[in-house]
């Protein structure tokens, strides 16, 4: 099998099987997976922030403007509007003892991005979010799996 | 942000690192109990998208301890520790070998400890150099994937840092070595002001 390609922060890649995508160690971050089974074509956007500031423009940074672009993107590839389902891995609060923080940046991530899906009419298959652990999440075009593992633990699909 | 000279910027930064890491060695020693010196220390200037891999790739397991400077000058301050390095400093304190997946309280707690006296003195050279004090909230610790750390830090900085200085540095006791990165995420404006103090007059 092919190494499959890393997306890092910020990040937005679209691309269909027998591809794979891996965005490696997610903390507060969150993972957008889309994908159209019936043509096998799919992406993911590694959002670092909830939402884009006045001016930002268009950027795979935030959540709400990083779900947007995906779309774009496997569109462009040939993917199904009506077809498309998402998934969500990311979210954690890595440091939950900080006291000088009073918001849970990964919480707002995921929010964020479940608003972004659901104004696009996009349903939610599955998600591995929030908690205190950083995750890694590879996807698999072939099966539209996600398989998420953490520092210490065994990978398990979504 | 003004336009500036990298290399002299270098210069600066390694001369606050070397001090930096005097002092850790020393506070260290105190802490452990034993005889800590500092061997090599490196440092740069990096774009935040390049953190991850200058310290080894964001799947690395590593010990991370973060907080924020509350007070006039404002960034974030992450201290990382190898999976060996941090094993070994708990292991050392505690008298007892941790298991990095499940710390106990107490080994969390020596974790921080041991990141809080760091990330402190390495930020006693900087406000010493710059003559403006830096205030950091106590910290929180996790051992996790290197990506994951980064992630709160890089949140916090968003968009209002573009520069991370980042230092990293051997530490010899005995013949053991461990090492660690120091991070300062500064804000815009606090990141001209430490460039500017450091440079006066040079």
């Amino acid at each position: 099998m092919n190494e499959p390609q890393l997306v890092g922060i910020a990040q937005v890649l679209a691309c269909r099987a027998p591809e794979r995508i891996c965005c490696m160690g997610l903390g507060s971050c969150v993972a957008v997976f889309l994908y159209d089974p019936t043509t096998k074509v799919g992406g993911v956007a590694h959002a670092l922030l909830p939402r884009a500031p006045k001016g930002a423009g268009t950027t795979g940074k935030y959540a709400d403007t990083a779900v947007k672009l995906l779309l774009d993107e496997v569109l462009a590839k040939g993917a199904r509007r009506e077809m498309l389902r998402a998934k969500l891995v990311g979210g954690a609060q890595m440091f939950p003892n900080l006291n000088i923080r009073v918001t849970d940046i990964g919480k707002e991530n995921i929010d964020e991005a479940k608003r972004a899906l659901r104004a696009l009419g996009i349903r939610l298959a599955a998600e591995d979010t929030q908690g205190t652990r950083g995750r890694s999440a590879t996807f698999d075009l072939e099966s539209g799996r996600v398989s998420v593992s953490t520092a210490f633990s065994d990978s398990h699909f979504i | 942000m003004k336009v500036r000279d990298e290399g002299k910027v270098l210069d600066i930064v390694g001369e606050f690192a070397n001090i930096g890491a005097g002092n850790a060695a020393t506070a260290l020693a105190s802490l452990l109990d034993m005889e800590v010196v500092n061997e090599v220390t490196t440092c740069n200037l990096l774009p935040l998208s390049k953190v991850a891999s200058w310290l080894g790739g964001p799947e690395k397991v590593v010990a991370g301890v973060y907080t924020q400077l509350c007070g006039d000058l404002r960034g974030g301050v992450l201290v990382v520790l190898s999976r060996d390095s941090a094993t070994n400093l708990i292991g050392h304190l505690t008298k007892e070998t941790p298991d990095l997946a499940r710390l106990t309280e107490m080994q969390a707690s020596a974790l921080r400890e041991i990141g809080n006296i760091c990330l402190c003195w390495y930020l006693v050279a900087v406000s010493r150099m710059i003559e403006s004090d830096l205030i950091p909230a106590p910290p929180d610790a996790t051992v996790d994937l290197l990506g994951a750390v980064l992630d709160l830090p890089l949140a916090d900085a968003g968009v209002k840092v573009d520069k991370v200085i980042a230092v990293h540095t051997v530490f010899k006791s005995f013949e053991k070595a461990f090492d660690g990165y120091f991070l300062l995420l500064p804000e815009e404006q606090m990141l001209d002001i430490i460039l500017e103090k450091m440079g006066d007059g040079r």
